[in-house]
């Protein structure tokens, strides 16, 4: 009895196992364009969530979940990649660094999302990260300007650009290294543990930036980073606005995640583009749409399209 | 077995000596120092034991303490110019927050307190009969090799990090999920569900449930097993009406532990629960939200009233357990206990 209660045992085990061999294997049946379009997101916080939305015209959404199309599904990056492989009638949008072969990139408004496009500049749904400084000489002391002075450069580096890559947006390419240039600022080899310099700008760019000067720090005689991100607005305004830069939440250097405006006017020296971020819309292997414009990607993510149809009615 | 010992009278005011032979003085006075200075030992053992407690004990009143401190700043102060969240509001709302995260301070968990409820009430419907019948399987049906492998793999199971389930709800269930809705033709959010939540949480609470019921059934009196079988009961009708009656107390325990985990499962609900920020949805194939996935999201992005708005969910959290215990722990003093060995 108990011997046969034994071999049941290990028979049902067997059985359950190849169960979940076979299950694996699904069978594909035709894309049907009047499924309902399930539509995923970051949540609000997340500096991705806000470059596409704005990217395709839908700033309202970048902070608000209220005016998304009903019934939208929440998950972070990894989410939403392993969502598209099970998912045939979903669509979402993730950092282009971490697109791969298992979900499907859509080109937008014709363009392949490649990095070689996004360098290019072809590649729209997109935006700079761009760096400003004060005026020369308007620093709260030499050492900050000096120091300030090295961190641009070593922005241009290929260190810097591993930096940028590993934290998801695309530096621009470089082939100098760190340590073919530190000569040329005397200040990186002094001690410079009681200079504070002050960051600030884009919050979008808050990661990529502290990833930067915690990697710079230690090159450059151990200075204080401090950071005090509030926005891309605030990148002009704190360190070049006369009634701004020199109050207490004055900066040294600002991030902004656009192109510097026409109002925000300074020396071409003292701006520059640290890198792009890029950001793809994407959907399951199965489904048969290739190429989304931002208009497109609007009227799903507001609810004007639900179904897969309405795009083909376009 | 301990070594016989034979205890004899002493001098006066002495106390037994081991062996039959009377000691000499000497020995006697190397003996009472002995005793002295295992009594320091004794002493000292004893402090670093409270030592110990206080320090455990002390950061439960730590940490309760400052989630209770920062989980009431957002009623409060006036979070950066954002202005009081109102508390009432913030309880009864079945939307996560009204307007744009940074700007507004409308925040509700409402529908989200509920929503955890009923999915842990579900996760329990399931984990609940499959862990206590497993537990009964090992204890006394199945033969001594098996029931040593059932258990091992068990306990193997019970110590699998949340975040294991996690990655195997979001690989398979979801798709599992997702397959089997499409296959009763319905269009579910990439499986992202109830259901799959569910089914994750059950999957975590049954070793719990298992191992804890196990040890209750074991420890029931075997005579109460004899005497039933002795009267005639068949072996399943002494199983089901003697010893799981018996074990009662030690299976309910083992239920309040896994509604524990359950309520307070973060890591893995986040990855299949699909995020839902608002309204309770009773539809097993839509997403849902619990206090513990909203604690988690975006937590390692987000500043100001939006983070510590957190503490307040987590503080809800608390509430939530403790009713939750204090109301079970209730119910199971009314289920009370029959013959179960110490």
């Amino acid at each position: 009895m108990k011997k046969a209660l034994l071999a049941f045992v290990l028979l049902f085990t067997a059985v359950s196992l190849i169960a979940c061999g076979t299950s694996a294997t699904t069978t594909t049946e035709p894309f049907d364009g009047n499924m309902t379009i399930n539509v995923y997101t970051r949540d609000t916080t997340s500096g991705t969530r806000a470059g596409f939305m704005a990217g395709i015209g839908f700033a309202a959404a970048e902070t608000d979940d209220s005016v998304l199309v009903d019934g939208f599904i929440i998950k972070d990056n990894t989410g939403i990649m392993t969502a598209m492989t099970i998912d045939e009638y979903g669509i979402g949008y993730i950092s282009l660094s971490t697109v791969n072969n298992t979900i499907k990139a859509l080109y937008y408004d014709g363009v392949a999302p490649t990095e070689a496009n996004v360098m290019n500049d072809t590649y729209g749904l997109k935006r700079p990260f761009m760096w400003m400084l004060r005026a020369e000489g308007d620093y709260p002391s030499q050492d900050v300007e000096d120091i300030v002075n090295a961190f641009v450069a070593f922005l241009g580096t290929s260190d810097a650009g591993d930096i940028i890559n590993n934290n998801g947006a695309i530096a621009l390419p470089s082939t100098v290294t760190w340590d073919s240039i530190k000569s040329q600022y005397p200040i990186s080899l002094e001690d410079n543990s009681d200079v504070t310099v002050r960051f600030g700008g884009s919050d979008s760019i808050q990661k990529v930036a502290q990833a930067l000067t915690a990697a710079f720090v230690p090159k450059c005689g151990n200075f204080v980073a401090e950071h005090d991100h509030t926005g891309s607005g605030d990148a002009y305004k704190r360190t070049n606005d006369p009634a701004i830069k020199d109050t207490s939440v004055g900066k040294d250097v600002g991030f902004a995640s656009r192109f510097f405006k026409t109002t925000e006017s300074v020396l071409e020296a003292q701006r520059g583009q640290l890198a792009w971020d890029a950001i793809v819309a994407i959907v399951h292997l199965s489904n048969p749409l290739s190429d989304v414009t931002a208009a497109d990607l609007k009227a799903i993510y507001d609810g004007t399209f639900t179904k897969w149809s309405d795009l083909d009615a376009e | 077995m301990h070594p016989k010992v034979t205890y004899q009278k002493g001098p006066k005011g002495s106390f037994p000596l081991e062996g039959g032979d009377r000691m000499s003085d000497q020995s006697i006075a190397a003996r009472m120092k002995n005793t002295a200075s295992s009594r320091r030992v004794d002493h000292l053992a004893k402090a670093v034991f409270l030592a110990a407690a206080l320090i455990s004990a002390s950061f439960i009143f730590l940490i309760a303490g400052i989630v209770l401190f920062r989980g009431f700043i957002p009623f409060l102060s006036d979070n950066g110019g954002l202005g009081r969240v109102d508390l009432f509001h913030f309880l009864t709302a079945d939307v996560w927050l009204i307007g744009q995260t940074f700007v507004s301070n409308l925040y509700g968990v409402g529908y989200l307190i509920l929503s955890t409820l009923f999915i842990t009430t579900l996760s329990l419907l399931i984990s609940f009969p499959v862990g206590v019948l497993t537990a009964l399987f090992i204890a006394k049906v199945a033969p001594k090799p098996l029931a040593k492998v059932l258990r091992t793999v068990i306990e193997t199971l019970a110590s699998i990090p949340s975040i294991v389930f996690g990655l195997f709800g979001a690989g398979v269930i979801l798709k599992l999920v997702y397959d089997f809705s499409m296959a009763i033709g319905y269009q579910s959010k990439g499986g992202n569900s109830i259901l799959a939540t569910v089914l994750v949480l059950a999957l975590m609470t049954i070793p719990t449930i298992t191992s804890i019921s196990e040890v209750a059934i074991r420890s029931v009196d075997t005579t109460l097993e004899h005497g039933s079988l002795a009267l005639g009961a068949s072996k399943t009708q002494t199983n089901f009406k003697v010893i799981l009656a018996a074990a009662k107390s030690g299976i309910f325990t083992a239920a309040i532990l896994g509604v524990g985990r359950s309520l307070g499962e973060a890591t893995a609900v986040s990855l299949v629960a699909g995020g839902r920020r608002s309204g309770v949805s009773f539809d097993l194939l839509d997403t849902t939200g619990t206090l513990t996935t909203m604690m988690l999201e975006g937590l390692k992005e987000t500043t100001g009233l939006d983070y510590d708005i957190r503490f307040s969910v987590g503080l809800v959290l608390m509430v939530v357990i403790l009713i939750t215990n204090l109301s079970l722990n209730a119910i199971k003093r009314r289920v009370g206990a029959v013959h179960v060995k110490a």
